[in-house]
């Protein structure tokens, strides 16, 4: 296992190498992903801004929760940019012209060297500016919410070292590990969806879906959605829990109930990506696939 | 005139090709409309007007401009230039007996009116499913205003994304600026939130960019609000048609020249 996990490193690194080379090459490509996708996520913000200037909550969450929501998705898009994104978005392609057998006829998993060979170092400013969003949205909190109460309760009380800055260090934590869990979420989401061109021969729907599904999603907090709304966006294309949940469990409205469902989810999404995945490769007929 | 007519029968025609793009296209306007639906669900749990909103009146809003954005589907003229002038195949459209400008406005003639039926019958369902109380303008002369400067505005983003895509005779990569262009126009032609809840600053920003007129203005006539803009609307959005062909006269003179026929 040991020796498996340093041989893949050694591969990462060369990677990366390689990665580089060939986009210094296109210099103004170098940023296109932060540009793009920067924009995208400040015109959010920019509209959520036109619509709290109108209102004081919505569904409860002010102005800090929502920031602190898109910040949050744009970090799950921002880390799913510059480490997978172009890799794994390549699948039908390679699929489709039979330049999938070159990944399978090499010493490394197929799906480890198409996750991990297109990384995009160009978008590494789009994370900082995500974690500049978060932070700013942290401090802009609803003065009703519970974080804010905790807050200001830890430092009239006493002077904790378990608090970083002002945040309670437990939420921070709880919220870098639902960060983590639903960035593995994101990922296998966009197997699963490319994984399909290994059983037919287009795939412009499952795309077509994923754009809706992550459009909306980036739009709208999981809180907005009810009856089968919710049951779509929560379970079938899970888009809608991606930012929702780091955010609750920083804010204080993570319950365990919430917890238990949201680990299922990607334990259930996990499973489903590795079956999908490895019963697909075998389906997989080179180029007449 | 008869010629381009022609071309936009063809591409009406092959449309039909594709049949299950045009009930995908159809059926993918509801993730606008469910977005305004949850959304502004909740707002409007707690308030009974938001700016000069009601709620019916916000959804109405959301499904005319949804389908009016929907109709413009010009995004695809500027890549098309860009990719052929890119490859050297550009060259294509200059040995057709047409003017190349007028060949994209005739192509997205035939493009919309077939999409037109479709994209109406959408708005039609998705009035029906969500239950919306449709808001509609009574008086038949702002209605016409609002077609004329919905058009123009769909006229005026053939041009721009025509303007766009010769700029790549000068400038080797145009891909990411249209990119970021597609995510501003989303905000600035109201798309995403209605521009009327903006601040009174950036409102009259925006009414000085011809974005304002292609869907947001139309949208907001159709709703029966901003009548006092119509007539305002309809001038502006024409100048700003005059002053673009301007400029892609003075770009198409001087940057034509560039161009080899072999690709960069």
């Amino acid at each position: 296992m040991r020796k498996r996990v340093k041989k893949n490193m050694r591969v990462l690194k060369e990677l990366l190498y390689l990665r580089f080379h060939g986009l210094v090459v296109f210099r103004l490509d170098f940023f296109g992903p932060f540009f793009v996708d920067g924009s995208l996520f400040f015109i959010q913000l920019f509209a959520f801004e036109a619509v709290y200037s109108n209102v004081t909550t919505i569904g409860g969450w002010g102005r800090g929760e929502m920031i602190l929501y898109i910040g949050t998705f744009s970090l799950l898009n921002a880390v799913n940019m510059t480490i997978y994104f172009f890799g794994v978005n390549g699948i039908p392609d390679k699929v489709k012209s039979g330049e999938l057998d070159l990944y399978l006829t090499k010493p490394v998993s197929p799906l480890f060297r198409l996750t991990f060979e297109h990384m995009s170092p160009g978008s590494v400013p789009l994370i900082l500016m995500s974690v500049c969003m978060i932070v700013y949205g942290a401090g802009h909190l609803n003065a009703n919410s519970e974080i804010v109460r905790v807050q200001e309760e830890a430092v009239r009380q006493f002077s904790d070292s378990r608090l970083v800055g002002a945040l309670p260090a437990e939420r921070i934590a709880a919220y870098v590990f639902w960060v983590l869990i639903m960035e593995i979420l994101y990922y296998e989401m966009e197997v699963l969806m490319r994984s399909v061109s290994l059983y037919l021969v287009s795939m412009a729907r499952m795309e077509q879906i994923e754009v809706a599904g992550t459009d909306l999603c980036m739009k709208l907090p999981g809180i907005a959605f009810y009856g089968i709304y919710k049951v779509i966006f929560y379970m079938i294309l899970p888009y809608g829990i991606m930012a929702t949940l780091p955010v609750q469990s920083l804010i204080g409205e993570m319950n365990w109930r919430l917890g238990i469902f949201g680990v299922s989810i990607v334990l259930v999404f996990s499973v489903l990506t590795v079956v999908v995945w490895k019963r697909g490769l075998k389906h997989y007929n080179s180029a007449s696939s | 005139m008869r010629k381009y007519w022609e071309i936009s029968k063809t591409y009406m025609k092959t449309q039909l090709a594709w049949k299950a793009d045009v009930i995908f296209n159809m059926f993918f306007t509801v993730t606008k409309i469910l977005f305004a639906w949850l959304l502004w669900g909740i707002i409007f749990r707690e308030k009974e007007r938001v700016g000069p909103f009601t709620f019916d009146g916000m959804l109405s809003y959301y499904i005319i401009s949804s389908f009016l954005s929907q109709l413009e589907m010009s995004g695809g003229i500027s890549s098309e230039i860009h990719d052929r002038i890119r490859n050297g195949t550009f060259s294509k459209y200059m040995v057709l007996p047409v003017g190349i400008e007028r060949y994209f406005m005739a192509m997205e003639l035939g493009v919309v009116l077939f999409y037109l039926v479709f994209d109406f019958l959408a708005a039609a369902i998705w009035i029906f499913v969500f239950q919306i109380r449709f808001v509609f303008a009574a008086d038949w002369k702002i209605i016409a205003c609002a077609v004329v400067i919905a058009v123009l505005g769909m006229v005026f983003m053939v041009q721009l994304n025509y303007f766009l895509g010769l700029l790549a005779l000068k400038y080797q990569g145009i891909g990411t600026f249209l990119m970021i262009k597609n995510n501003l126009a989303a905000l600035v032609t109201g798309s995403i939130v209605p521009l009327a809840l903006f601040p009174e600053v950036f409102l009259c920003m925006m009414r000085m960019l011809p974005f304002y007129y292609v869907t947001y203005l139309p949208a907001m006539l159709l709703t029966g609000l901003c009548r006092e803009e119509a007539v305002t609307g309809l001038l502006a959005i024409g100048c700003w048609c005059l002053v673009l062909q301007f400029l892609i006269h003075i770009v198409w003179k001087n940057y034509i020249r560039k161009y080899d026929g072999v690709g960069i």
